[in-house]
């Protein structure tokens, strides 16, 4: 009994403690909002960004550049630490957020600046936080387009762009007569129809990705003017998102355009038999794939081209559709608002978006800026980067919504669960129907949710 | 270096005693013959002082934590104050069992688990009787043993993946002497590859468990049996399994729950979301809390499922006896 | 059976006159071929990293076995892509420290748990198995919870240290390492301790004197276990490490890094740090598993 009552006891004591700490971690650090130089002397900021295992060297370099950078322009330095991917950079966030202590600023993929935005905890930017930054006219109009859910609740700062597009094998295309690339969906069907032979496919599509299947369907979907969530009503079960994964499926099963291992294939995979020229297409991929295709076989023989922005079955973009090219990809800085340097997170803020910085970052890892002046100059005299600069501007931003992670993993779950028939050669409408239905109903539910 | 101290105390324990004290229990057992009660003086509690205030700290007032959160709305709108999250009772655990998957991963991992942890057992058994004794390279082989056991969760797990893709090795392997075999990282076919996985990597797990219990095996008894005669399965039977009872009543236990709570494996193996043959628990309760943020109705789901491996477990412990350590006793 | 009591045995080390074939548990041939087998199931995967380490990445995603080509450059990069030297420096320093206290720790628990009895005894051996089953997911917010909220009150940075991992690994080995010796310990004859007690020794000189020196199969490999706990561990490492204290184990996953869309993961250079990773642990294992070798009859205890 005794032992009992000592661990209640403890329990309490642990409670209380937590209570307080909660408490404390509640109030927010005044801001001050002098515009002068800050004064960081003898401080240092804390930033998680992702880890770059494509430029290591050049990351580690870029690191301590910023850092020496910021140390002579405020007398703090930058600490920088690093996540291996986005499911650490999740947890990294949630422990960071329910403990009131971790990083200043986070650098995060686009589409999770909602889930951040959710939580509360990171600061939301008033007119004079823009200004501390450099102005929120200095960015691309369409890079703020998921910083947060209106004009006047941003917490996403636009770091870097990175828009999807799709590669083509040039000498592929060239053989099978096809002078340029497709512009909907119905054409790249057709196309890849023609360059299927022999052990070569018109499309590297990666089924079984985490990731990438979602990003067709919203594609399709968006075009034909179907937002999935539509404010609070989702909209998974409707014909428009019906009709994208029968096109997605068919290409497989009907069509088969696409290699018949691509049902087990990760987004690497699909890169790889692009990159070993077993395919002429490879739709959904970014300008980071470049460094595997230019150590590949295929270097010097492929082009990247904006995605369809026709829904399948149309001709034209029908009424309320958007032309989106691709989701709006990229990074947004977060600051949180348990940091006690938040002066110092701005000035770094103004620092990271400056048009020299992000020209510099741009040719060290390949990202588009999001400052205007910088990207205004990329696109002067540069071939290769016009599609990608194109479809950076085409870009749509996902729906601001708490709830977009789980619409997001219905979304593929739908793909994940049809494989199985998917590899018995055909799945029926009837079972894509039912499953869109119990997809609508999650996503529903967590909508429903959302605050 | 370890020889001499024991050594020493012991002859002068034998002459206090005024008996040999080399001689082995009846039926080679191990020791149970006197004493049958464990000393009640004396009691050194405080060994046990350390080990069990880290763990109070460490794992239980963060348990305690965990069940109260169970009880929270807390998901990703209420973390960051969630001493706030509105309590609601119960509702989480209703949610649990009536609107997710919970049932069907518990069943799918407790399978799982089960087979994995049983067919491993010989797997190990047999490796640790074979590198008993010494042969040319034996302690080579002992650490490539070892191997699957070290590397990591996730590079397993990638390995495998890459392995077990449509046209991989293991296809080419098994289509050149004829086999055709279908998808086997979704569909039916998964849930067996994440057993054959587990098995790889952790079969050493029981083969070092087994390997330390048979240390504990007197030299006599092997000169005792060597004396009878007796056939080698006769002496494994017989001889040696009643003391290795302990050891594998044990790792039976833990490498099942091991198996149940193994996140990383089925994880990388079949990403997330993972196909509803393979929705193991873990992959369920992480899903939900970190990629959903549902936390309270992740934590409901874990403390759900402990309860109802809890029960499993007890029955196990009173059948083999592991907790009151008369397994032994036993013919 | 009783031909143990009675058999003539020969006084003095009977490990001067030991024959190995008395100690043989299988017949020769028996035993060769579940060697063989068991090192061509281990070690074919084995292979497939090796030869991965050495491959280029694209080939790796196709599920080529043999190399393509010839990367041997991948060993190079490793140290540099990722700071592997820091990580496999900080994963021996607190794996080791984890396994020496947790096998300690442990064989003194078991020897309370085993050689005593008390009420609550059998309570707590079925709770140590019951702290066994809760899941790492579970358990990751609480614990980190409860760290910053003691480095908040106490004033002293918890998370980010090596010591925040060392005291988890070593709480989560614990119940395991716990058992292991329990196990091992009910193998044990009693006798000697109970001369040793009747002749005054205090609990513990014989914990120390006879119980450990007795142990050392059973030490050792409740310390591997602990070791490996920690080792492979990427779930608590990766929200409690910076990147001072920065796991191996989590320097690994780097490489598997993947963003979507984008390049192909750096599968070669994955493989041979997970193969750079395995060798510290298999070196270790192979300078302490002369200890696995008889407790009892290295012991001299006849």
């Amino acid at each position: 009994m005794k032992a009992r009552h000592a661990l209640v006891a403890v329990a309490g004591i642990a409670i209380l403690g937590l209570a307080l700490q909660g408490c404390s971690g509640g109030s927010t650090p005044a801001a001050s909002g002098s515009s002068a130089a800050v004064d960081g002397k003898g401080k240092s900021i804390d930033v998680m960004v992702g880890a770059n295992t494509l430029y290591p060297t050049q990351q580690k370099q870029w690191f301590q550049d910023v850092s020496d950078r910021f140390e002579k322009n405020t007398g703090a330095t930058v600490k920088f630490e690093t996540y291996a991917s986005a499911n650490d950079e999740l947890t990294k966030i949630q422990t960071s957020v329910i403990s009131g202590q971790g990083p200043d600023i986070y650098n995060l993929g686009t589409t999770f600046t909602p889930t951040a935005n959710a939580t509360g905890a990171f600061v939301t930017l008033t007119d004079a936080d823009w200004n501390k930054i450099g102005g929120r006219d200095k960015f691309l109009p369409a890079t703020l387009g998921i910083s947060g859910p209106d004009k006047k609740h941003e917490v996403g700062i636009p770091f870097a762009s990175r828009p999807f597009v799709m590669a083509y094998n040039t000498d592929l295309l060239k053989a099978a007569g096809i002078d340029k690339p497709a512009t909907t969906w119905d054409e790249l069907t057709a196309q890849s129809k023609k360059l299927t032979s022999g052990g070569s496919y018109g499309m590297a599509l990666a089924y079984a990705d985490s990731y990438d299947p979602w990003k067709f369907i919203w594609a399709m979907s968006v075009q034909a003017g179907n937002p999935i969530l539509d404010g609070k009503k989702a909209r998974v079960d409707d014909p428009t998102t019906l009709t994208a994964y029968e096109t997605y499926f068919d290409w497989l099963t009907k069509d088969k355009v696409v290699d018949p291992q691509a049902i087990g294939w990760k987004n690497a995979q699909a890169v790889a038999a692009f990159a070993a020229g077993k395919a002429a297409y490879l739709p959904m991929t970014t300008s980071t794939s470049k460094i595997s295709l230019d150590s590949s076989v295929v270097a010097g023989k492929y082009a990247y081209a904006l995605m369809p922005t026709i829904p399948p079955g149309k001709k034209s973009l029908p009424k309320g559709g958007k032309a989106a090219s691709s989701i709006l990809s990229g990074d947004n800085m977060v600051i949180a608002k348990y940091s006690k340097n938040q002066d110092l997170a701005f000035a770094l803020m103004k620092q990271f978006t400056s048009a020299s910085a992000q020209l510099e970052y741009n040719k060290l890892f390949g990202d588009l800026p999001t400052n205007a002046a910088a990207a205004k100059k990329l696109e002067n005299g540069n071939d290769q980067l016009i599609p990608i600069i194109d479809s950076s501007s085409k870009s749509v931003g996902t729906p601001f919504s708490g709830a977009w992670g789980d619409t997001q993993l219905a979304l593929v779950n739908v793909v994940v669960q049809s494989i199985p028939s998917l590899s018995n050669g055909s799945i029926s409408t009837s079972e894509i129907k039912s499953k869109l239905a119990s997809a609508q109903s999650t996503v529903q539910a967590s909508l429903d949710k959302a605050k | 270096m370890t020889t001499t101290t024991p050594a020493s105390v012991t002859s002068a324990a034998t002459q206090a005693d005024g008996r040999p004290v080399g001689s082995t229990p009846t039926g080679g057992r191990p020791a149970r013959r006197r004493g049958r009660s464990p000393n009640e003086r004396n009691r050194p509690f405080w060994m046990l002082a350390p080990g069990g205030i880290l763990m109070i700290l460490v794992i239980v007032i963060p348990l305690i934590l965990a069940i109260v959160i169970s009880l929270l709305d807390l998901d990703q709108y209420t973390l960051r104050s969630w001493l706030q999250a509105p309590f609601i009772g119960l509702q989480n655990f209703v949610e649990a069992f009536t609107r997710s998957t919970l049932l069907r991963s518990i069943g799918i991992s407790v399978s799982f688990a089960a087979i994995a942890a049983v067919v491993t057992l010989p797997i190990g058994v047999a490796a640790a009787i074979a590198t008993q004794n010494k042969f040319v390279g034996r302690g080579l082989v002992r650490s490539i043993f070892l191997i699957p056991y070290v590397l990591p969760a996730f590079v397993v797990g990638t390995v495998w993946r890459t392995m077990l893709q449509p046209g991989g090795v293991v296809d080419d392997a098994l289509a050149s002497i004829g086999i055709h075999t279908g998808l086997w990282l979704n569909g039916p076919q998964s849930f067996w590859a994440l057993i054959l996985v587990q098995i790889w990597s952790s079969w050493p797990f029981f083969y070092l468990l087994v390997l330390a219990g048979l240390q504990a095996v007197d030299h006599e008894v092997h000169e005792a049996a060597a004396i009878d005669g007796a056939l080698w399965w006769t002496k494994l039977r017989y001889v040696i399994f009643p003391y290795l009872r302990g050891p594998i009543a044990l790792a039976v236990i833990i490498s099942f729950l091991h198996n149940i709570n193994g996140f990383t494996l089925p994880f990388v193996l079949f990403g997330v979301p993972a196909p509803q043959d393979v929705d193991v628990l873990p992959v369920l309760t992480y899903v939900t809390s970190f990629q959903s943020f549902r936390f309270g109705l992740s934590a409901s789901m874990a403390v759900a499922s402990l309860v109802l491996i809890a029960i499993p477990l007890f029955i196990y412990l009173k059948a083999v006896r592991l907790d009151t350590g008369e397994e032994g006793r036993k013919p | 059976m009783t031909e143990v009591l009675t058999s003539p045995i020969a006084p003095g080390r009977p490990s001067t006159r030991r024959n190995d074939d008395v100690t043989r548990l299988l017949p020769k041939p028996l035993l060769v071929i579940v060697i063989a087998v068991l090192l061509i199931v281990v070690l074919t995967p084995v292979l497939y990293i090796l030869f991965a380490s050495i491959n280029s990445d694209v080939s790796v995603a196709q599920g080529a076995f043999f190399p393509a080509e010839l990367h041997l450059d991948n060993y190079v990069k490793i140290w540099s892509t990722v700071d592997l030297g820091t990580g496999l420096f900080n994963s021996v320093v607190v794996c080791g420290a984890v396994a020496l206290v947790c096998a300690l720790l442990a064989v003194s628990s078991a020897y309370v748990l085993v050689r005593y009895s008390f009420r609550g005894r059998l309570t707590v051996l079925r709770a140590l198995l019951g702290l066994q089953s809760i899941p790492g997911t579970l358990m990751l917010l609480p614990v980190f919870v409860l760290f910053s909220t003691a480095a908040t009150t106490l004033g002293i940075q918890i998370i980010g240290t090596r010591g925040a991992l060392f005291i988890t690994y070593l709480t989560f080995a614990l119940p395991f390492s716990t058992w292991v010796m329990v196990t091992y310990l009910r193998g044990l004859p009693r006798e000697l301790e109970e001369a040793a007690r009747i002749d005054g020794a205090s609990s513990w000189r014989i914990l120390t004197r006879i119980v450990i020196p007795l142990s050392w199969p059973g030490i050792v490999v409740s310390a591997i276990f602990a070791f490996l706990l920690g080792w492979n561990d990427v779930l608590f490492a990766s929200v409690m490490t910076s990147p001072e204290s920065r796991t191996a184990a989590i320097a690994l996953q780097v490489f598997g890094a993947t963003q979507e869309g984008g390049a192909i993961p750096l599968y070669g250079q994955m493989m041979a740090a997970s193969l750079i990773c395995a060798v510290p642990v298999v070196v270790l294992y192979l300078v302490f598993q002369r200890y696995l070798v008889g407790g009892l009859t290295a012991g001299g205890v006849k």
